[in-house]
């Protein structure tokens, strides 16, 4: 993948403002957006009359964090040398980095024929994430906002409790399937399909207060199975390993 | 596995031990809401600030105001097609989470993936399951704050790496690029799997649903690769979903009323 970051800025004190403003301006949107996204959940939380101590959120944070505690550290040290640093903060926010973002950044480059590692594919890629945000944005308060409510106020009961009951089997199954195509590690998948059956179909219905912690078992049993039976081809020059 | 009787008392609304089931309302809360236009306004006011500073430094490296301009085409007309995609996801999300709380999360990084894969872990967490008898307001309100507290951690991440790296990617290249392939990739694999399987025992129209998409979405990703249609790798996930629904609510409809 051709990389969009540039050398160091020498004399260029254009691009060295650009550093600066990028620099400031998206560490300081980013935390809005950080505070932002936790300040509706955490309303709910404590303040809309539901009874649920703190304790509870600490538990379904560890929880998620054993399972993608390593994903939130890989994704940004695998996209920054691809991204660049002012793409970086706005990659990290909008999200939907390698089937919009990248893809935008990438086109606009061939475009305006930017030759990849230059100073104007470092432009072009923010000004095309730019770009690309405005559609996401559009495009969700069109299609999810107005014509999704819409949708879900006149499609029958019956089919918003099948949406309800079954969705989750359903991205799940696909996001699988996905997952292990993408990946292109067989040695991998092996291990945690079997590891996960035996967890799901062994483990718990032995033992059913490990229930909760039984996606972090398949976790940690595939990493340890999969390092330790690594073979020596498997470390090939893979694609960013990612979810976004 | 079959549950039909599960479905029946469903569809009658009782009224779970430790708190309503009625997610919808709770989960259109105008606060939500509020935070939603924060998130957008958020992004509005970095895109803004990073096209003007980008069209001041433009000059600078021999890149015109055409040159801008059709960035910023060339992105946007990019992001139709993808969006689309998304969009027909996020819409299958609103039944189990409202429109606000899909906006936020679609919105924002973390995608339909990571959301379910968070969300369920954090049922799971309370002793729940999303989407049956058990999913109450109450693991609705944590279920949330786990689909956020993961993108306000991809986040934290990017704010404390991203200075790090710019001051020279030699950190980079000392981690272990074996570790680096495989480690994650093991723990996203196991995830999906672990959660996928715990799924199947639930009723025969999970096992349904589970198959059928999964089915779909190889489907896709095969026809992509033999006919080189990049679209369909796009659409897969709204595809499986859609089929996936489908097959469910044909298989459920006795047993829901419909």
């Amino acid at each position: 993948m051709s990389s969009i970051t540039s050398a160091p800025v020498t004399t260029n004190t254009a691009m060295a403002d650009f550093n600066r403003t990028t620099s400031r301006w998206g560490q300081i949107t980013m935390i809005g957006g950080l505070l932002i996204s936790i300040a509706g959940p955490l309303y709910l939380v404590f303040a809309s009359g539901l009874d649920i101590g703190p304790a509870q959120l600490w538990i379904a944070f560890a929880a998620v964090a054993a399972t993608f505690g390593i994903i939130w550290i890989v994704e940004p040290l695998t996209y920054f040398p691809i991204l660049g640093p002012a793409a970086m903060y706005q990659a990290f926010m909008i999200g939907n980095i390698s089937n919009k973002l990248l893809p935008a950044a990438l086109i606009a480059q061939t475009n305006i024929g930017a030759k990849p590692g230059s100073k104007r594919a470092e432009l072009a890629a923010v000004v095309a994430i730019c770009g690309a945000a405005a559609v996401h944005l559009i495009s969700l308060a069109i299609f999810v906002g107005l014509l999704g409510s819409w949708l879900i106020s006149v499609i029958p009961p019956s089919v918003l409790l099948v949406t309800r009951l079954y969705v989750l089997p359903t991205v799940l199954g696909a996001v699988l399937v996905q997952a292990i195509v993408s990946m292109k590690q067989p040695r991998t998948t092996v291990f945690a399909l079997l590891v996960s059956a035996v967890v799901v179909f062994v483990v718990v219905p032995l033992v059913p207060s490990l229930a909760m912690v039984s996606t972090a078992i398949a976790v940690l049993g595939t990493i340890l199975l999969a390092w330790f039976f690594r073979g020596k081809t498997q470390i090939t020059e893979a694609k960013p390993i990612h979810i976004e | 596995m079959y549950q039909p009787l599960a479905l029946q008392s469903l569809a009658l609304q009782p009224f779970a031990a430790n708190g309503s089931t009625d997610i919808l309302s709770i989960a259109n809360n105008p606060v939500l809401w509020i935070c939603v236009a924060g998130v957008f306004g958020v992004i509005i006011i970095q895109s803004l600030i990073f096209m003007k500073a980008a069209r001041r430094a433009a000059p600078s490296v021999d890149m015109s105001a055409q040159d801008i301009k059709t960035s910023f085409r060339s992105g946007a007309v990019s992001a139709i097609g993808p969006s689309l995609a998304v969009s027909l996801v996020a819409i299958a999300l609103l039944g189990l989470f409202g429109a606000p709380a899909v906006l936020s999360r679609i919105g924002l990084i973390g995608s339909a993936a990571y959301d379910v894969s968070a969300a369920g872990i954090a049922a799971g967490s309370m002793g729940a399951k999303l989407g049956d008898a058990s999913y109450t307001q109450s693991v609705f309100a944590v279920a949330f704050f786990a689909m956020s507290i993961g993108g306000a951690m991809w986040m934290l991440a990017t704010l404390i790496l991203t200075p790090l790296l710019r001051k020279g990617d030699a950190k980079i290249r000392s981690v272990n690029p074996a570790a680096m392939a495989i480690v994650p990739a093991a723990a996203l694999i196991g995830a999906f799997s672990c959660l996928g399987l715990t799924e199947l025992p639930k009723s025969g129209i999970h096992v349904l649903s589970f198959l059928v998409s999964a089915a779909v979405m190889g489907m896709c990703l095969m026809l992509a690769k033999k006919l080189g249609k990049s679209w369909l790798r796009e659409w897969g996930l709204g595809f499986s979903i859609v089929i996936g629904l489908g097959a469910a609510y044909f298989a459920a409809a006795p047993a829901v009323g419909a």
